[in-house]
C-alpha cells in the first residue's frame, strides 16, 4: 500500500525564479519505507518537505498521505505527521520535559499512553529533564526534537537533515532509532548530506534543481554505475586535480576523501598504467598511485549530476 | 484540557522561565510613574531674575517686593546698568531681565505713563516665556494697585481672574500621569504580544505549531490574552502609583477606566499582530511598532494638547486612538466623568479595535 503518493509537484518562490521544487511524474512511497532524499543545499528538499507538511501551498500537482490531500485534507495529515525541520526549533526556554508534555498535549495526547514509542530515545535525555531546552549539546536537542515529532505517534515522520551538526555515534544512534520506528510500520522520509547514511535507505531519491534526478535502491543505483572509475593518489594533491583535468580521456574528476576520483570518457581504452606514467611523466608527480575502484552512492551521484 | 488551555499554560510557563521579563514587568510602570513626572516637569518655577532698578524709590521697591513675594522668581542680582544685566542674561546666569526706568516714581505721580521694560531668554522657551507672562501680570497687577491707592480713575474697570478648573494648581504632573499609564500599557500591550510571536517565527517554533492541529486563532488567542492580562496587571501598578503617589482617580471611575483600558488592550493585541504578520525577525517588528507607537505617542495628545496642534494635524488625531484613550483617561482622572461623558470616544475606541483585529486577521490569513 502507497503511503505517500506525489503527483508532478511544482512550487516556485518569487516571480522570475527557477522552480524551487518541480517534480515531474508520480513518486510513490510505500508503508513502512525508509526513504532517504539526497541532495546539494538549495536542491529544493525543503520545499518538497514543507509542501508534504502541509506549511506551504504547491503551485501545481497533488501529493497524497495516507489517503488525504495535502491541500484539501491538511488539517488530518497534521494528526497523522512527525516533522522535525533542519533547525532545532523547540521552546528553549522551557525544559526538556515540559517541551515534551507540551507537544503530546498539542495533539492530545499525554506523555504515558505514548512514551513506549519513544523510551529508547528519551531515556538518554531522562537525566537532562530538567534542563532548558536550549541548554542541550547539539545531539541531545536532536534526540529530543525526534522525541517531540513522535509523542503522538505519527503514521508519516519527516526528518529534514536530522544528522547535519551531530556527533558520529549520535548519528548511528539515530539511525537505529529509524530502524526501529520503520519495523513498527512507520514510513520515514529523511534528507541527508551524508551519501554512507543513504545506503541504510530501503530506497533513496536523488534530488537536484528540484527534480529527481532517480529514485531507487542504494544497490541498483550503484550497480548502474556504467563507467570505469579510477582512484588517483600523489604527493601534490591540489595540483593534481587540476593536471587531471588535462588529461584528454578523463572526463570528470573530483576529490573523494584522502584520494581523487575520475571517470573516463565513454569508449576510452586508457589503462590505470597509462594513467601512472603521465602524471609521473609529462606532470612530474611523485609518489602517484592509480587504481581502479568500485563506485559508491557518492560517485553515482556526482555523475548523475553531470548528466543534467 | 482545551487547546486555549495548555497553550495559555505554555506562554505562562515561557514567561517565568525568563529571568528578564516579569522583572521588566514590574519596574516599567514602577520607573515610569516614579521617575518620568519629576523629571519632565514643565512647570515654572525659581525663573531666576536680574533687576536694573535705576530709579531706587519707595514705589520701586515696592514692585520687587511683590515680585519677590509671588514665589516664581530668585533675584540673581541687582545691576545698575542694562549691559551689565545683559551681560548676566549672555552668560546664562539669569533668566529674565526687568529694568525699572529713572524717574519712575515721579512720573507716576504726575500720572504719566512709565514703561517697564522685561527681557526673556528664549533658549529654554517655557521659562522665558511662561516667567515673562508671570512677570507681565504682576507689573501689570501693581500699575492698578497704584492707581487705586492713588485714587486715579482705573484703566481697568475690569479685571479678569483667571481660575484653572480641575487642575487648579495647573500642575504639569496631573496633566502627564494619565499620559503615562497609556505609555505604560502601549508598551506592555502592544510590544510584548508582537516580540512574543515573532520570535517563535526567528526561533521556528511556529512552524512546529503550524505542522499540528493546533488552530492558529487559538494559537494567536492564547498570546494576545496572556499578554493582555500582563498589560492589565502593568496598568493597575500604573493606577495604584498615581493615586498614592500623586493622589490621581480620586473622583473614583475605575470602572470607566479599566473598561477603556481592555478595549486599548485589544486594539494594541490586533495591532501588535499586524506588526507581526509583517515582520520576519525582531528587528523589523521593533522598528516598525517604534515608528507607530511613537506616532501613537506624539500626535494624539498624550504630552502635548491637541488644541495647541497645526489644524491639518488635528484633524490626523481623529484616526489615532489613543486620543480616544488619553481623552477618556483625563476626564475621568481629572474630572470624574462617566460612560454617558464620553460614548464618542468609548464608541471610536471600540471601533477601532474591532477594525483593527478584523484587519490583524484578515493579513494573517494572506500571510499564509
Amino acid at each position: 500500500m502507497d503511503s505517500i503518493v506525489i503527483h508532478s509537484l511544482k512550487k516556485t518562490y518569487g516571480k522570475g525564479q527557477p522552480p524551487a521544487v518541480d517534480i515531474r511524474g508520480d513518486l510513490c512511497i510505500s508503508k513502512g519505507e525508509l526513504f532517504g532524499i539526497i541532495g546539494p543545499d538549495g536542491a529544493g528538499k525543503t520545499t518538497l518537505f514543507r509542501m508534504l507538511a502541509t506549511l506551504v501551498s504547491p503551485d501545481s500537482g497533488t501529493a497524497v498521505l495516507e489517503g488525504y490531500d495535502v491541500m484539501a485534507d491538511y488539517r488530518k495529515i497534521r494528526t497523522i505527521l512527525g516533522y522535525m525541520p533542519g533547525r532545532f526549533s523547540l521552546y528553549s526556554d522551557l525544559s526538556v520535559r515540559e517541551n515534551l508534555e507540551f507537544f503530546a498535549s498539542v495533539f492530545g495526547k499525554d506523555l504515558e499512553s505514548n512514551y513506549g514509542l519513544i523510551e529508547n530515545i528519551y531515556c538518554r535525555l531522562k537525566p537532562f529533564e530538567r534542563r532548558k531546552a536550549g541548554k542541550l549539546s547539539g545531539g541531545m536537542k536532536q534526540k529530543l526534537a525526534l522525541c517531540c515529532s513522535l509523542i503522538h505517534s505519527p503514521s508519516i515522520l519527516f526528518l529534514d537533515e536530522p544528522t547535519t551538526g551531530v556527533d558520529p555515534s549520535s548519528r548511528r544512534e539515530l539511525w537505529e532509532n529509524l530502524a526501529q520506528l520503520k519495523a513498527s510500520g512507520m514510513t520515514i522520509v529523511v534528507s541527508t548530506a551524508y551519501m554512507d547514511e543513504a545506503c541504510r535507505c530501503d530506497r533513496v531519491g536523488m534530488m537536484k534543481s528540484g527534480r529527481f534526478l532517480t529514485v531507487d535502491s542504494p544497490e541498483r543505483i550503484i550497480s548502474g554505475f556504467d563507467r570505469r572509475l579510477v582512484s588517483v593518489k600523489s604527493d601534490e594533491m591540489f595540483r593534481l586535480l587540476h593536471d587531471l583535468r588535462g588529461i584528454g580521456d578523463v572526463d570528470r574528476c573530483y576529490t573523494f576523501g584522502e584520494t581523487h576520483h575520475l571517470t573516463l570518457k565513454p569508449g576510452s581504452r586508457m589503462t590505470v598504467r597509462e594513467i601512472g606514467s603521465v602524471l609521473a611523466g609529462k606532470y612530474g608527480h611523485k609518489g602517484v598511485s592509480v587504481a581502479e575502484t568500485d563506485a559508491t552512492l557518492e560517485d553515482c551521484y556526482m555523475n548523475l549530476e553531470e548528466k543534467l | 484540557m482545551s487547546t486555549f488551555g495548555y497553550l495559555f499554560i505554555k506562554e505562562l510557563k515561557q514567561f517565568r522561565a525568563n529571568p528578564f521579563m516579569p522583572v521588566v514587568l514590574v519596574l516599567l510602570p514602577v520607573l515610569l510613574m516614579l521617575l518620568v513626572p519629576l523629571a519632565a516637569n514643565m512647570e515654572v518655577k525659581d525663573v531666576r531674575l536680574a533687576i536694573v532698578d535705576r530709579d531706587r524709590s519707595t514705589l520701586s521697591g515696592r514692585l520687587t517686593d511683590k515680585i519677590s513675594r509671588s514665589g516664581f522668581f530668585v533675584f540673581t542680582s541687582y545691576e545698575d546698568t542694562y549691559e551689565a544685566a545683559m551681560e548676566e542674561l549672555g552668560k546664562g546666569n539669569t533668566d529674565i531681565i526687568l529694568e525699572i526706568p529713572a524717574g519712575m516714581e515721579a512720573d507716576m505721580g504726575k500720572g504719566e505713563s512709565v514703561e517697564i521694560f522685561i527681557a526673556a531668554n528664549a533658549v529654554n522657551n517655557t521659562k522665558g516665556s511662561m516667567g515673562g507672562g508671570y512677570l507681565t501680570s504682576i507689573v501689570s497687577d501693581f500699575s492698578d494697585e497704584i492707581m487705586q491707592s492713588g485714587g486715579f480713575a482705573s484703566h481697568q474697570p475690569l479685571k479678569i481672574v483667571p481660575q484653572f478648573r480641575y487642575n487648579p494648581h495647573l500642575e504639569y504632573k496631573l496633566f502627564m500621569v494619565p499620559a503615562l499609564m497609556i505609555v505604560v500599557i502601549i508598551l506592555v500591550g502592544g510590544f510584548f504580544p508582537t516580540m512574543s510571536i515573532v520570535s517563535e517565527k526567528e526561533s521556528g517554533t511556529i512552524e512546529q505549531m503550524n505542522v499540528s492541529p493546533v488552530r492558529k486563532r487559538d494559537f494567536i488567542l492564547s498570546k494576545v490574552v496572556f499578554y493582555g492580562i500582563l498589560g492589565l496587571f502593568a496598568f493597575t501598578l500604573a493606577i495604584l502609583i498615581a493615586h498614592f503617589v500623586y493622589g490621581l482617580a480620586s473622583h473614583g471611575g475605575l470602572i470607566e477606566i479599566y473598561v477603556s483600558a481592555v478595549i486599548f488592550l485589544v486594539f494594541m493585541g490586533g495591532f501588535g499582530l499586524i506588526i507581526s504578520n509583517y515582520s520576519e525577525t525582531m528587528l523589523q517588528a521593533v522598528f516598525l511598532m517604534l515608528f507607530f507607537v511613537l506616532i501613537f505617542m506624539l500626535m494624539s495628545g498624550i504630552f502635548t494638547p491637541v488644541s495647541s496642534m497645526e489644524t491639518w494635524s488635528q484633524y490626523v488625531t481623529y484616526i489615532l486612538p489613543t486620543r480616544y484613550f488619553v481623552n477618556i483617561l483625563r476626564a475621568v482622572c481629572l474630572k470624574g466623568s462617566h460612560f454617558a461623558d464620553l460614548t464618542f470616544d468609548f464608541v471610536m475606541l471600540s471601533v477601532f479595535a474591532v477594525v483593527i483585529n478584523a484587519a490583524a486577521v484578515i493579513t494573517y490569513k494572506k500571510q499564509n
